[in-house]
């Protein structure tokens, strides 16, 4: 007689499912961690991790570096504190792993839905159009703030144990709110200029060219115009590179030992910046209004 | 026998109540009329939605989806109209697409999760029915597998097992058996057979494939130009008809002629005969007369058989 062990399961059978549903929000909570895993190539070949790895990597390295100094030249900096750059000086180090990886988040999110035709199962779900770019949408901004606000973040953190931090709760509360403000400035305006862009084709490559091409495009005309004609103060709103990095600096309350980049009020910073923003989000949602799924 | 069915005449398969109902439905694309006033209410069970390409099927099942607004007309899946209640809708709508396109780097198990989770299955359970929808549509082995490395019959499979991982009420399947081989294609026949009787999951299979239509569904709706040309269950569209058919050697022209002086309505397609005596209280009388015209005519029988009505007769009979 068998004791059991040789037992084998032959048959699963279906199982109805009577167990609580998630609806519209769990759709959306669904889409939102399988595109930010996605991003970041977590389940995913040993490929698709490259480019976030190296992107996430070189953010870090500065504050690294720094976090460092901080522990090995302690006597130095307590007499001459200013040698390590301030919290918002730290953007200008890690500018370009920003934009690389704003560069490439959006198109990988967006533009391989439509090429593998997946935003036809997605809108045969409880998602809706808005719902799934909204999931989209938020997916960016949180995979940007690994870059925008992680390593500012973890400056931060690094340099409250090593002691050199600010003074106090207060304080710390106080600069923690301007890091995260500050990761959201930045991520909004790359957010809302990548899903537009990304929004166009289908082509991830394409897309990750067009932003990077229209970012560097718009600082070298604002600045040409600036430098060289009459042109009003205002064409620095054009410059979507430096915007909001601008807009950084006045959140932290930074003086600049140069001159200042703007003579603009921070007030028509933010509505140029607002106004992008919103051009850019409005772009992207027209478009996903346009396209057709199943015909 | 096939019933034509005027556009704006509902269509009744069965039952009393509807698992998808719509009436006059109208949906232009452009300057194209993809559907004409399309009026059918569909009930428990498997139903084809037949018609050539550009007979409005996509739209129709776009439409259930709530993807696109009727320009007039209404339309309820499951009770509820999918334009205004679309996500409740959807939640209880499993579907497969036409095309085989799919995220080449991830595993089947985690798309067929993914999807569960969309459908508002929560994430532990979506794993297990993930686990549970491969097994059932025989890649329990290979459900760890990247979808990029799988052949098209297992993609269509993917594609089922995604569309039933959150046990929906109704499953939408489009062209389910496009790009398979013979052998594929018989598996999945049986797989979608399976899961509408054994799963008990209502389905409606969009084809254009007349004998996988006539050999798994309870019922079809037969499109043309955006028109509902023909419904009704197979049973009532197909099997046995009425007449016979005569297969003579010679001279068919002179034994249809014969048999048109007797009363009977001829169709001659070839040396065959279809031959239909309406309103004949004695059934087997058409036989009497398909004998005395062979005997007038001189043409000698080959082949004498109560004639079979195919889902294909019903199709080309209508226009479709």
């Amino acid at each position: 007689m068998s004791d059991g062990n040789d037992a084998r399961i032959l048959d699963r059978g279906y199982r109805p499912y009577d167990g609580p549903r998630t609806g519209t929000s769990g759709a959306v909570r669904s889409l939102l961690t399988y595109s930010m895993r996605r991003a970041v190539g977590l389940r995913r070949p040993l490929s698709a991790k490259v480019l976030p790895t190296i992107s996430v990597f070189i953010a870090y390295v500065p504050a690294i570096v720094f976090v460092g100094i901080t522990v090995l030249f302690e006597d130095v900096l307590i007499s001459e504190p200013d040698i390590l750059p301030t919290y918002s000086d730290y953007y200008g180090f890690i500018t370009a792993a920003i934009v690389v990886f704003t560069a490439f988040v959006a198109p990988e999110l967006l533009c391989g839905d439509r090429r593998d035709r997946m935003l036809g199962l997605y809108l045969a779900s409880p998602l809706t159009r808005d719902s799934y770019l909204g999931a989209k949408a938020i997916a960016v901004m949180v995979v940007l703030g690994l870059v925008t606000v992680g390593p500012v973040l973890f400056l931060l953190l690094a340099r409250s144990i090593a002691g050199t931090g600010p003074d106090g709760p207060a304080e710390v509360i106080e600069l923690l709110w301007k890091i995260i403000l500050a990761g959201f400035v930045i991520a909004a305006l790359q957010t809302g200029l990548s899903l537009a862009v990304a929004s166009t084709t289908t082509r991830r490559a394409a897309a990750s060219a067009a932003i990077i091409l229209i970012l560097i495009g718009s600082a070298a005309v604002s600045g040409t115009l600036l430098d060289t004609s009459d042109a009003p103060e205002g064409v620095f709103l054009l410059n979507l590179f430096v915007l909001p990095f601008e807009l950084v600096r006045r959140i932290y309350g930074d003086v600049l030992v140069t001159d200042e980049v703007t003579d603009l009020s921070t007030n028509v910073l933010i509505v140029g910046y607002v106004g992008w923003t919103v051009l850019f989000a409005g772009i992207a949602w027209v478009r996903y209004r346009r396209i057709e799924v199943t015909r | 026998m096939s019933r034509p069915a005027d556009a704006e005449t509902d269509v009744m398969l069965a039952g009393p109540q509807p698992v998808v109902e719509g009436k006059g439905l109208v949906k232009r694309w452009g300057r194209t009329l993809a559907l004409d006033g399309a009026s059918f209410s569909l009930t428990k069970g498997i139903t084809g939605l037949l018609g050539s390409n550009g007979a409005g099927k996509t739209t129709l099942l776009g439409l259930m989806l709530g993807l696109h607004r009727p320009e007039d007309g209404s339309l309820h899946v499951l009770g509820r109209d999918p334009t205004s209640a679309g996500p409740e809708v959807r939640a209880r709508v499993g579907y497969s697409p036409e095309h085989h396109e799919l995220p080449r780097d991830t595993s089947a198990h985690d798309f067929v999760r993914h999807m569960a989770e969309l459908h508002g299955v929560p994430h532990r359970a979506a794993t297990s029915r993930s686990s549970d929808a491969l097994w059932q549509v025989g890649l329990g082995e290979e459900r760890f597998r990247p979808l990029g490395t799988m052949s098209t019959g297992q993609r269509q499979r993917v594609k089922l097992a995604q569309a039933i991982a959150h046990d929906p009420s109704l499953v939408l399947l489009d062209e389910p058996t496009d790009g398979l081989d013979p052998v594929q294609r018989e598996d999945m026949l049986n797989l979608i057979r399976r899961v509408g009787s054994e799963f008990g999951i209502d389905i409606v299979l969009s084809s254009h494939l007349l004998e996988e239509v006539e050999r798994v569904c309870d019922a079809a709706v037969i499109l043309s130009s955006g028109r509902v040309v023909a419904f009704g269950s197979i049973a009532e569209l197909t099997g046995v008809g009425h007449g016979v058919l005569v297969e003579v050697d010679r001279d068919a022209s002179a034994v249809a002629d014969a048999l048109r002086q007797r009363g009977a309505h001829v169709v001659i397609d070839g040396e065959r005969l279809i031959v239909e005596l309406e309103g004949a209280e004695d059934p087997d009388r058409v036989y009497d007369l398909v004998r005395d015209a062979l005997v007038v005519s001189g043409a000698g029988l080959r082949r004498l058989t109560d004639r079979t009505i195919r889902l294909e007769d019903v199709f080309l009979e209508v226009g479709a």
